[in-house]
């Protein structure tokens, strides 16, 4: 498989990746010259290994033929782009298009969704113009499907439940004793998340007296769609619900009065309502608006708890290198997706697969390698956001307890094979084949009185 | 070839002064690409977005809110220094929007905005190639400041002049995203029948595109083409996938290499086909759609009532030899269609089963195209072993030919034999357009040639479609020259979207969602749509041409239509029922004398074209 190559090639130093090497550094003068835009030496070398392991590998047959020969051709293509060679990477692409297929193997599909990717990269390149689309009637549209694809997700791998119930969790045990809840979803989507939330605290003896939830999204039909569904399951469990639907990005919103909503405009914490911040990433489209503005809205608004589930997966740095990690992270992804529907699988499954493929990783992928990355935008971004929130006077809760408890119980629940769950400082990985995918973290105020420090471990499920 | 609007810009140029020209205030636009926050910085949800003057640029929403209105007021900050999303309305969703204030090359921390990829280096660095010095600077310059919008009384002259300014002239272009189960599937043909597939947001844009790119409107061909990359994915709805293929195409033109894209794509699907896809695809185009085996029950029944005539009358001629019967047989279709003939001609020869020899023209794309040679192999060696099998006597051959149809030497071909052969037939299956369409009347060049064989039988599939260049005809300026030009360009374009958008509609519908044969399909749909959109028609082997307009041909050639008798026609109505709805049998209009054949139609559209015709 594509991902077994990628981690397996650097052992590769050949005369024949050397003279590969030797024969492109003429090629590129601009390499040397300036300093922006240029792998670090490091990774170049191992690019160059990895793709002429690849290419002489393709000229064997075998089964893993096809996989390396896309392989080589991707890197070969994405290396034209770093170096600003569109008519070479031009050159590559139909080849690219010819051995890649959303329907085959799993190094087909993931190699069909890079070309696409590299493919608009390259158009976007030629045109000079790099922005998302944003058209009204397209976000709609798009976030109905992005909402059946993300529900398909949910069903094929562990990967959303995962984020649901460990930040369920965490959030859990910060709530301990608090009888007014807030949560602000800062991608709020469909609400997947939440009913599951709902259930463990209308199942309490003791229910809490008021339950409100703001959720942030681009399009208020969707939200407000998300706010009566929310709305109709918490009456359906006799619990207090408020929806507070904020059409805009967290990072735009002028001060925390606005996230705390009407009441609270000018009565802080009138009720000491305890907030609680959840946001999982993805990169499907830009949710903050602005990091910057992020952290800064975060910092004033002294939330009881953040959590966040991270995709393991670097933006930072240049073109070559994020290329290079997003095709190793995709290609695990996608490994892990062809087990879920794998051998026998029943034609629906694999439609499913295709739309989540399609509608979601391909959606993310080509922001990965789209001009700017996942965000598109030319703004800072903030690139560890644990640092960040550490710096911003927040410190880590550990997720070792029940979050935990409850991520093992789920791997274990579904013959979902191959995922392993990893306890690393206070955080929660869930990775697939040592390749860690998603980071689950929860942040307090640093300050914050270490009084009710909820019994790990002794939660109720 | 990296200044992809070096051409287009230069008639910019001169058609618009005020365009920017002062190249630091060009480079300065293109460093930036997402440019910068307007100056305004509307914080509210009312106001500025249709006064004249503003920007219309909000930084801060996706859309011209409409705001959730809670009694709290939703501030909004100002973004972060450097920071901040850029965000473009509906009604604006320009690309690039104007620079204005301080350089914000620092910001990007990304190499993609401060060097490698930036516009700047592309559509700044001096191309090797000469360009005209006029040429050089900023062949895209983003658009300045928006217009005032006040001039909506101009007339259409001036109107036309202020569109090709900037941005995106306020919403001509209403796209529906809304159910894209409703564009990709069960469409009901609804919009399918009202020329480019109406309706949907594929055809609106590309035939904006298209048009300006017609129009030399360098600022809107980059608009939409922009958005048009944004939506399209050749793995996506039909819309996206006609997108996909049509933008390749129209990219191709703008950057003058289609010839060279071509051979790209081409070699690429020559590499990587071999006999099992290529039967695997051939097969399931067969089973699931009647747009190829439509052609091939009409033709053989043809074929074989006029074997069967010739038989009986050699044998009445007393002659004791088995009568011999000759094919040419000119297709692309990898003789799909020869085992239920020779199945026909074992079962249905009353005495002798005649002798059949089949000389095949394998289009070649390259002259030595490898995967070619590799698959008729093969075939070859199956046909004969079946014709074996069905006790049919039995020769073969291959005949790769490479480039214009109307190169292939006939005479060369011995298709007589040396005078053995009773009855010759030819079958020309998406073959005839293979004869590049030229001033010098070639295509009925061609057609005479195959009169001039003494067939028993022609029988003639071709897609029905109009895609051949009207004659330039004698343009006495060259401006009139030009407008000949885009003229022709638009109405291929057009006529090319209706029938693809037709095509990929039916494989849409008839092949399972998940189908590596119906990728292969589309891709080799996709190469016809590059050929067409940026190659010259001098050089093209895609011009198809109406049903009507063949049948002209082949009676000023001196041909006479056959009418398919009842057994065929019964045997094609019985086809159409193996399949899903939507197809059906249509005769030719008779508004048109010259008329002959019948269709295949897709939703009441007309694909498919065949006939059979004797000298």
């Amino acid at each position: 498989m594509l991902q077994g190559v990628l981690s397996r090639a650097p052992a590769t130093d050949s005369p024949a990746a050397a003279a590969m090497k030797a024969k492109r550094a003429p090629a590129s003068p601009d390499d040397e010259d300036d300093g922006e835009g240029r792998p670090a030496p490091g990774k170049r070398q191992q690019l160059l290994g990895l793709g002429s392991a690849a290419a002489a590998a393709a000229d064997e047959e075998g089964p893993e033929t096809r996989g390396l020969r896309l392989l080589s051709l991707l890197l070969r293509c994405a290396e034209a782009v770093a170096m600003d060679q569109l008519t070479e990477a031009r050159e590559l692409l139909p080849e690219i298009a010819e051995l890649a297929s959303p329907f085959g193997s799993s190094p087909e599909r993931v190699a069909a969704y890079f070309g696409d990717a590299l493919c608009a990269r390259v158009l976007s390149s030629y045109l000079g113009a790099y922005s998302p689309l944003a058209l009204r009637p397209l976000a709609a549209a798009q976030s109905r499907r992005v909402a059946g694809a993300f529900q398909a997700y949910n069903a094929l791998s562990p990967l959303v439940k995962f984020s649901h119930f460990t930040a369920n969790q965490a959030i859990l045990q910060a709530l301990h004793g608090e009888d007014r809840l807030h949560v602000v979803d800062l991608d709020i989507m469909q609400g997947l998340q939440w009913p599951g939330l709902f259930h463990i605290l209308a199942s309490r003896p003791r229910k809490p007296r008021s339950l409100r939830i703001t959720g942030l999204g681009a399009s208020l039909d969707v939200l407000e769609a998300t706010g009566r569904r929310l709305a109709d399951f918490a009456a359906s469990l006799g619990l207090p619900f408020e929806f507070h639907p904020i059409e805009g990005k967290i990072g735009h919103v002028a001060d925390a009065a606005a996230l705390l909503g009407p009441r609270h405009h000018h009565h802080h914490h009138r009720h000491h309502e305890a907030t609680v911040v959840h946001w999982m990433h993805h990169c499907l489209y830009d949710v903050t608006g602005s990091d910057l503005g992020t952290v800064r809205l975060l910092r004033s608004l002294r939330p009881k708890l953040i959590t966040i589930v991270e995709q393991d997966l670097g933006h930072s740095g240049d073109f070559l290198g994020r290329f290079v990690e997003a095709l190793h992270y995709y290609s695990a992804l996608f490994d892990a997706l062809g087990d879920g529907a794998g051998a026998g699988a029943a034609a629906e499954e694999s439609a499913e697969r295709h739309a989540v493929e399609r509608q979601l990783l391909g959606a993310e992928i080509r922001n990965i390698v789209a001009v700017g990355g996942p965000k598109r935008t030319g703004e800072v971004r903030v690139e560890r956001w644990g640092d960040e929130l550490r710096r911003a006077g927040f410190r880590p809760v550990s997720l070792a307890g029940s979050p935990a408890t409850q991520a093992r119980l789920l791997l274990g629940m579904y013959s979902w094979k191959g995922y392993t769950l990893v306890e690393e400082d206070a955080c929660l990985k869930l990775g697939w084949k040592d390749l860690s995918l998603l980071t689950a973290s929860a942040w307090e105020p640093a300050d914050a009185a270490a009084a009710p420090t909820p019994r790990r471990g002794s939660q109720e499920t | 070839m990296d200044t992809l609007f070096r051409l287009v810009s230069l008639h910019q140029h001169h058609h618009h002064p005020q365009a920017p020209s002062s190249p630091d205030q060009q480079q300065r636009h293109h460093q930036s690409p997402y440019n910068s926050r307007s100056t305004s910085r509307s914080t509210t949800s009312t106001g500025s977005r249709s006064s004249p003057g503003s920007h219309r640029t909000h930084n801060h929403h996706y859309y011209p809110h409409s705001h959730y209105t809670s009694s709290s007021s939703y501030y909004y900050c100002d973004p972060a220094a450097g920071a901040g999303g850029y965000y473009y309305d509906h009604h604006q969703p320009a690309p690039y929007q104007q620079e204005c204030g301080s350089d914000h090359g620092g910001f990007y921390m990304d190499e993609d905005f401060s060097s490698s990829s930036s516009p700047s280096r592309h559509f700044h660095h001096q191309p090797s190639s000469a360009a005209p010095p006029a040429s050089s600077p900023a062949p895209t310059p983003p658009p300045p400041p928006p217009p005032a919008p006040s001039s909506a009384s101009a007339g259409g002259h001036a109107a036309l002049l202020e569109a090709a300014d900037f941005s995106f002239p306020q919403v001509d272009i209403d796209l529906d995203f809304g159910s894209p189960a409703a564009s990709s599937s069960g469409g009901s043909g609804a919009g399918a029948g009202a020329g480019a597939g109406a309706g949907r947001w594929a055809a609106q844009l590309l035939l904006e595109c298209a048009r300006a790119v017609a129009a030399r409107d360098s600022q809107r061909v980059q608009q939409l083409m922009w958005m048009l990359n944004e939506l399209a994915s050749p793995y996506g709805d039909v819309d996206q996938k006609l997108a996909s293929y049509f933008l390749q195409g129209l990219f191709a033109r703008l950057t003058s290499s289609g010839p060279r894209t071509l051979r790209t794509l081409a070699a690429a699907s020559d590499r990587n086909a071999s006999f099992e896809s290529t039967r695997r695809t051939a097969l399931k185009f067969q089973e699931l759609s009647p747009w190829a085996s439509f052609g091939h029950v009409a033709a053989n029944g043809a074929i074989l009532e006029a074997f069967l005539e010739a038989a009986a009358a050699a044998a009445s001629s007393s002659s004791s030899q088995p009568p011999r019967l000759h094919i040419l047989d000119l297709s692309n279709t990898f003789c799909t269609q020869w085992p239920t003939l020779l199945e026909a001609l074992a079962t249905r020869s009353s005495d002798d089963t005649p002798h059949l020899s089949i000389t095949t023209v394998v289009p070649a794309a390259a002259p030595a195209s490898a995967a070619a040679q590799r698959v008729m192999r093969e075939i070859t060696q199956r046909l004969e072993k079946f014709a074996r099998l069905m006790g049919v006597p039995f020769s073969f051959r291959a005949v790769h030919h490479a480039g214009d149809l109307a190169e292939l030497d006939l005479d060369g071909l011995d298709l007589r034999e040396g005078g053995a052969t009773t009855a010759l037939a030819v079958n020309c299956v998406n073959a005839l357009r293979g004869v590049a369409p030229g001033g010098a009347r070639r295509r009925d060049a061609f057609v005479a040639s195959l009169r001039r064989l003494e067939p028993r039988v022609v029988t003639v599939v071709e897609e029905d479609a109009d895609l051949v260049p009207p004659d330039p005809g004698a343009a006495s300026t060259s401006e009139e020259a030009g407008a000949d030009d885009a003229a022709a360009f638009m109405k291929v374009f057009e006529e090319g979207l209706r029938f693809f958008s037709a095509y990929m509609d039916s494989l849409e519908e008839s092949f399972p969602k998940a189908s590596n044969e119906r990728l292969a399909l589309e891709r080799a749909a996709g190469r016809a749509i590059v050929d067409l959109v940026s190659c010259p028609a001098s050089e093209s082997a895609e011009r198809r041409e109406t049903g009507v307009s063949w049948a002209r041909r082949m009676r000023s050639a001196g041909f006479s239509p056959v009418a398919f008798s009842d057994d065929v026609a019964d045997d094609v109505r019985s086809l159409l029922r193996r399949y899903r709805e939507g197809w059906t049998l249509q005769e030719p209009g008779t508004d048109d004398a010259a008329a002959a054949g019948v269709f295949l139609a897709w939703k009441e559209q007309p694909v498919v074209w065949t006939s059979a015709w004797r000298p």
